[in-house]
């Protein structure tokens, strides 16, 4: 039986990692839920964001907690780019035709980033990278902490965003009925474009965020969105609330889970977990199927 | 180079012992003795190196390795060799494509490549298919050789159970009274990495250490945070894994942050490349790695390789050649004796020529068993250590103007 203080570090740990995890999934889990469209380049996105956070601390030393703003701006209006440019041409034409092109997109993505950057891997190593925080038994890693508080405050900014401006009051209309909105006066292709980036946005953040703490190469993509579609899933599609529990659950069961089964069922519980939540509760802890935004 | 430790004695009845092992003795240093391979027409050389992917930051000095290899072969054989290379992406997938492609447009003798017991393996997997002689250096796993029948894969490499035995020598280093006795073995969810942790954990309880922790984790895997803390817990002092390069540095950043040091840290292959050094600075001091080469190694051509890597690529006043590189050249060093003893670019020859004669290059001197295991007790794996961004030879205790004495113990992360 593992000691009791060995325990709760490997739980703190988790929680750490499940905030990391929700912020990852939290612009897929925003399209996903508004427009209806599993966007299969989130995890590349995420990777550009990363890059963009990268690269501006190897070349000025700026901090990625400030890179991430960066990162956000330029994968807004990328995202806002490919939404009018891309999506818009293929969003009525059924749900086949976005995830073909977002696929595409990812797949170009991936290989643009190999030849531009290359494939080694890189991270950004800030102050912090070393320095942790002892309570009491156990040892609050500070890059995690400082992410994790950073991915609960984007979180709730996107949870206020949403709840409390027009623009995300219309958002979340046309999330529950886009003709309805629409016949409300609503652009909603217009919303459309401002979700796609928000999401792209988010996915930036979250990448700025994660070169602090991981490598990233130009192949991280799928992986991510992997995590990202397993916690989007496990929260409910659309959740705000859903996804930072989605994703806490998902990084304290790996956790817990590789302590007690050891390491290489990491990736197996996160896709049971995944498998059992599509299968018993298809909506998610927090779905209601609508996908409301909150 | 032959490891005491074991006892175990050369094959006795070697073919053509005196000319090949010489050639390797004397550095090559002289076409005449053996300058004539017999065969005529171009010696072509198929061969993939990871220039991208995983292991893309080892890509270019394997790359080098081969070529200053080859431009040796040149030198030495009466016949041109030529090598053709590509990028397999870190891929075993990408790997096979490669060859494919190699051989469909070249008329090719012998095949290289590439890095990791994952792509060497996927090269083997061809040429054994195709009836190809196969050199693959960076692998270490045994147990391909022992099951798959191979009969033209060769590995002039140390494997599992010389690392282990190479660890167990390291350790041995450290004065009794100062040496540590708590073993963790982190290990990779890999046929190669449950080799590994088996020799590992074997050789070293045998020898009185205690194992207290065996752990797997997924190849790939970026969180160590789990098992930094099973590290602490168990109260770890010398701590082995055979982690990716990303994730070994990956790895050690979480651990200063978790504030763990073990006293000894071997990481083989993650710390074999620069990157490593270029990656973590000086929190990368101390690493021990087991990459088959390290600078300060002599004899059997290592002088020739020096004053050749330094001619052609430069080396800044203290800068060592990449570990990479010696694995490399080894590998043509091998190709040219065999092609020597062969007397002919013919595949059977190639064959017997590999299994019956002494080789001597700069990892040691050694012949292969019937599998293409180097036969047991014969290479020494030299543990290198990082230190003032070099890699120096530690183990064994040798006489080489990069060899240095064991560092021990780690210094920890957060008073460098």
């Amino acid at each position: 039986m593992p000691p009791t203080e060995l325990v709760l570090q490997i739980l703190v740990n988790g929680l750490l990692l499940g905030g990391i995890y929700a912020v990852a999934a939290l612009g897929l889990s925003l399209v996903f839920g508004i427009m209806d469209i599993v966007n299969l380049a989130h995890g590349h996105m995420l990777m550009l964001g990363a890059y963009v956070a990268i690269l501006l601390f190897a070349a000025a030393g700026i901090t990625p907690l400030i890179g991430m703003f960066v990162a956000m701006a330029l994968l807004f209006v990328l995202g806002m780019a490919i939404q009018v440019l891309v999506l818009d041409r293929v969003v009525d034409e059924g749900i086949e035709q976005p995830i073909i092109v977002l696929f595409g997109l990812a797949l170009v993505l991936q290989s643009l980033g190999r030849i531009v950057l290359g494939s080694d891997a890189r991270s950004a190593e800030v102050g912090i990278s070393g320095q942790s925080l002892e309570i009491g038994p156990v040892l609050f890693s500070f890059p995690r902490t400082v992410t994790f508080v950073v991915s609960v405050a984007l979180i709730l900014a996107t949870w206020a965003f949403l709840r409390y401006t027009t623009t995300g009051r219309a958002i979340r209309a046309t999330a529950q009925n886009r003709d309805a909105a629409r016949y409300m006066g609503i652009d909603t292709d217009r919303i459309y474009v401002i979700t796609l980036g928000i999401g792209t946005a988010l996915a930036g953040a979250a990448g700025a965020l994660l070169s602090m703490l991981f490598p990233i190469t130009p192949f991280v993509g799928w992986s991510y969105l992997l995590k990202a579609f397993a916690v989007v899933v496990l929260g409910g599609v659309g959740s705000i609330a859903g996804t930072l529990v989605g994703g806490l659950v998902l990084g304290v069961s790996e956790n817990l889970g590789t302590l007690y089964l050891g390491g290489g069922f990491r990736d197996i519980i996160s896709f049971t977990i995944f498998l059992l939540v599509l299968v018993v509760r298809p909506q998610g802890l927090f779905g209601t199927g609508g996908g409301d935004g909150e | 180079m032959v490891d005491s430790a074991t006892g175990n004695s050369r094959r006795q009845y070697l073919k053509t012992v005196g000319a090949a092992g010489a050639a390797g003795m004397t550095g090559l240093a002289g076409c005449t003795a053996f300058g004539g391979s017999g065969g005529s027409g171009t010696l072509t050389i198929g061969a993939t190196v990871p220039e991208t992917g995983s292991f893309s930051s080892l890509g270019q000095d394997v790359r080098r390795g081969y070529e200053l290899g080859v431009a040796r072969m040149n030198d030495q054989l009466d016949q041109e060799v030529e090598i053709v290379i590509q990028d397999d992406e870190s891929s075993a997938d990408q790997v096979r494509q490669s060859l494919q492609q190699i051989t469909s447009n070249n008329d090719v003798d012998m095949i290289w490549g590439s890095f990791s017991s994952l792509l060497v393996t996927a090269g083997s997997a061809f040429a054994e298919n195709q009836g190809i002689p196969f050199l693959g250096a960076f692998f270490a796993f045994e147990g391909p050789h022992r099951n798959e029948g191979y009969e033209w894969t060769y590995s002039p490499f140390p494997k599992s159970r010389d690392v282990a035995r190479s660890t167990q020598g390291l350790l041995e280093l450290i004065p009794e009274d100062e040496r540590p006795s708590r073993v963790g073995i982190w290990e990779p969810n890999s046929g190669w990495g449950a080799e590994q942790a088996d020799a590992w954990e074997s050789t070293l309880s045998d020898a009185g250490y205690d194992v207290v922790l065996r752990e797997t984790f997924s190849l790939g895997s970026e969180d160590f945070s789990t098992l930094i803390s099973q590290s602490q817990s168990q109260e770890v002092e010398i701590l082995l894994s055979n982690p990716t390069p990303p994730g070994g540095i990956t790895s050690i950043n979480q651990m200063q942050a978790n504030d763990y040091t073990p006293e000894v840290l071997k990481y083989v292959r993650a710390a074999d490349p620069t990157a490593w050094w270029s990656a973590l600075g000086q929190k990368g001091a101390y690493a021990c790695m087991c990459p088959g080469w390290v600078p300060g190694m002599t004899g059997n051509g290592n002088t020739d390789l020096q004053s050749a890597y330094e001619s052609e690529y430069g080396l800044d006043q203290g800068q060592l050649i990449p570990t990479a590189v010696g694995g490399a050249y080894n590998v043509a060093q091998v190709a040219l004796q065999a092609t020597q003893a062969a007397e002919s670019t013919d595949p059977g020859a190639y064959q017997s020529a590999l299994r019956e004669t002494e080789f001597g290059t700069v990892i040691g001197d050694f012949t292969f068993e019937s599998n293409g295991l180097p036969t047991e007790g014969e290479l020494t794996a030299p543990t290198g250590q990082w230190w003032d961004g070099g890699q120096h030879t530690v183990y064994p205790d040798v006489d080489g103007d990069a060899a240095m004495d064991f560092e021990y113990p780690m210094t920890p992360w957060g008073e460098r």
